[in-house]
């Protein structure tokens, strides 16, 4: 049998082909404006990587912010189904997930990778991916450099705001003030880390847990969270699929 | 804009529970009842009744209907009116109190219309509960004339039911000077009698949705528990009984859904938003733990007993948040959830509505313990939020399923 995930979020929509419950190929492409473009061309993408055509494909099942904009899907699926699904898939003893996206970051409880409670914050940017984007830029640098910059910081400047709008001032103040680039970039980072443990410690995530989502390839933030938990995370190799991976193993079990 | 969010939600194959369900036509039948009951207070006010307005269970109707003035609930479920209220008001207070400021000092000057029963009150009478509410009825005072009753705040102590009997013969004192009429013991009793009938409907009615599946939608329901206050008893007593005799024969079909509790604050008039979202989502609501719910009517007035002291007691049972402590409120929760065979609990919150919202922690801790899983959503009364809220019930249900 097989199927396809497609994970329509707002930057980036991925896609994975399974076959008989195994990962055979993926895609991952920004979502530019329009989601269902994305969807399509990166479903096409997977199709043609495998060298398979759209009549054998038995499912597609379509999940992230635009899940419900695919008709071409069977089914939509929310992506904190999915990611508990996929995550399962990779380590089948995970009872924990945190997944930091661009526009929200949501915490999970597992259990044999069926979901038993969640949070999620996307009323405020405070510990998403968008907080990074807008305090890397008021300190000036690229937001892919935030994390080794952090990692030469002995004296972590502390970042108190809890809005991103007030957070991105402070950092200019903390610079006016003579903190250090690095200083201020292990801050930042040890903030947001901050606000996500908060909501891990919510739902009781103590150990097995997993950290998703395209924040968790920034390595300067999984050593903040998991010095702020005392427990190490599990990275994916590529974590940010797991939600497409999670849709595309929907029917299997 | 509701069949707006309709589409955005159903793009997908979601079921519709209610698509093919009955229409209830004692609930289409009240669409026409607003209009009507705005003719009929203004009638009563020409020919000399007054009227008053509240915004909280707190006040007992009986004491109002004894002095022979009708009452209509002020409380706001609009957003428009709410940019009109922070005017005068700070934005980061509950948008229930913004929208009925807003509602009732509203000059008609922006363009934004508030429902027309706002401006047919002769006296607003208010009660002290949270401190947004309080706060603002002292502003409301150069508007409307504003009587307000005192609660006491630790409500299990002799004290303070002694006390709440003071203030509600203060305040019968008051819809006497008001009317003009004398509020004799007789009429108490006989709208003490009358109140009670309409809570004991509405507990027929509640029984029947402890069937599964649910003879009737969340949604559906709504529409008469937001005209409860709003009606004069008569009225809405009638449309009960019709809606009771055609639940009733419903035969509903159809598989399993969630059977799901709200709890929480109020959802007023105008404010349909999470209900709509839950059921457009798959799942049934079976049960409100709010004010738009089960704290209007569970409990009953002592027929029997001395009828101030019966209502200061049946009165300041009431589970509100602004209570304490309120651990009440937890078993009564724990109990519908039971009651109601309910698979999961929507928490429902107003933004800045700090009583619920704290009190949140307790009730996840017990219904944790209960075993019943518990999807918090706190919310305002725009609309830039309902994709998000789409995207925690459709996880909520899936989780259920
Ligand atoms: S929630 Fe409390 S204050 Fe608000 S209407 Fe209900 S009883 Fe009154
Ligand atoms: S919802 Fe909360 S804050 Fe708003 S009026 Fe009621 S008790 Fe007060």
């Amino acid at each position: 049998m097989i199927s396809v995930g497609l994970d329509a979020g707002s930057a980036t929509t991925k896609a994975v082909l399974i076959k008989d419950g195994r990962k055979i190929t993926q895609t991952i492409r920004p979502t530019a404006f329009d989601f269902i473009s994305a969807a399509e061309i990166a479903y096409q993408e997977v199709l043609d990587h495998a060298g398979i055509g759209k009549k054998d494909v038995d499912h597609v099942y379509a999940t992230g912010y635009g899940r419900n904009s695919i008709q071409f899907a069977d089914k939509a699926i929310s992506e904190i189904t999915t990611h508990a699904k996929g995550v399962y898939h990779l380590y089948p003893e995970v009872n924990g997930i945190i997944d930091i996206g661009g526009q929200d970051s949501k915490v999970i409880s597992v259990n044999d990778g069926k979901v038993t409670d969640f949070l999620m914050n996307d009323k405020c940017a405070a510990g998403t991916g968008k907080f990074l984007e807008y305090t890397a830029r008021a300190l000036e640098v690229p937001i892919d450099d935030l994390g080794s910059l952090a990692f030469d910081s002995e004296t972590p400047a502390s970042i108190t705001s809890m809005c991103t709008v007030f957070a991105e001032s402070e950092v200019i103040s903390l610079r006016t003030r003579g903190f250090t680039k690095q200083d201020i970039a292990a801050g930042i980072i040890e903030s947001i880390a901050r606000r996500v443990a908060v909501m891990a410690r919510q739902l009781e995530l103590k150990q097995n847990v997993a950290f998703v989502g395209g924040v968790a390839k920034n390595t300067a933030i999984k050593s903040a969270l998991e010095k702020e938990l005392g427990i190490s995370l599990y990275v994916p190799a590529e974590p940010q699929i797991t939600g497409a991976l999670g849709a595309a193993l929907y029917n299997s079990n | 804009m509701l069949i707006l969010i309709r589409k955005r939600l159903n793009m997908h194959k979601i079921p519709m529970l209610f698509d093919k369900m009955h229409c209830f036509k004692s609930l289409e039948n009240l669409k026409s009842a607003y209009i009507e009951r705005i003719h009929q207070v203004s009638d009563e006010r020409r020919s000399g009744k007054k009227s008053v307005g509240t915004f909280c269970l707190f006040v007992p109707d009986e004491i109002i209907f004894a002095a022979g003035a009708d009452r209509m609930i002020l409380c706001g479920g609009k957003n428009d009116t709410i940019s009109i209220a922070e005017q005068y008001l700070p934005r980061n207070i509950c948008p229930l109190v913004k929208s009925s400021f807003g509602s009732i000092v509203n000059d008609g000057c922006s363009g934004v219309k508030s429902c027309s029963h706002f401006s047919m009150v002769d006296m607003i009478v208010a009660e002290n509960t949270c401190d947004s509410k309080k706060k603002m009825y002292e502003l409301l005072d150069n508007y409307v004339p504003t009587y307000v009753i005192d609660l006491p705040q630790r409500p299990d102590t002799p004290e303070a039911l002694k006390y709440f009997v003071t203030e509600l013969d203060k305040f019968r004192d008051a819809m006497e000077q008001l009317t003009g009429n004398k509020v004799t013991n007789e009429r108490l009793r006989q709208e003490i009698i009358s109140s009670n009938e309409t809570r004991k409907l509405l507990h027929s009615l509640y029984e029947l949705r402890k069937r599964d599946p649910s003879p009737i939608s969340g949604v559906d329901m709504l529409k008469i528990l937001q005209k409860q206050y709003f009606l004069s008893p008569g009225e809405l007593k009638e449309h009960l009984r019709m809606l009771i005799s055609e639940v009733e024969s419903v035969e509903p079909e159809g598989a399993h859904r969630p059977r799901i509790m709200i709890s929480g604050c109020p959802m007023p008039g105008g404010n349909t938003k999470v209900p709509e979202i839950i059921e457009d989502k798959g799942g049934v609501i079976v049960v409100e733990e709010s004010c738009t719910g089960t704290r209007s009517f569970w409990d009953m007035v002592d027929e029997d007993k001395e009828p101030m002291l019966a209502l200061a007691e049946r009165y300041i049972e009431i589970p509100c948040s602004c209570m304490s402590p309120n651990d009440r409120r937890i078993d009564n929760i724990l109990e519908l959830a039971r009651d109601f065979k309910v698979d999961g609990v929507v928490y429902y919150t107003l933004q800045f509505c700090h009583g619920y919202n704290i009190e949140k922690y307790k009730v996840q801790q017990a219904l944790k313990k209960a075993g019943i899983p518990m999807l918090f959503v706190e919310t305002d009364y725009s609309n830039s939020d309902v994709e998000q809220i789409g995207l925690r019930v459709d996880a909520f249900m899936e989780m259920l399923s």
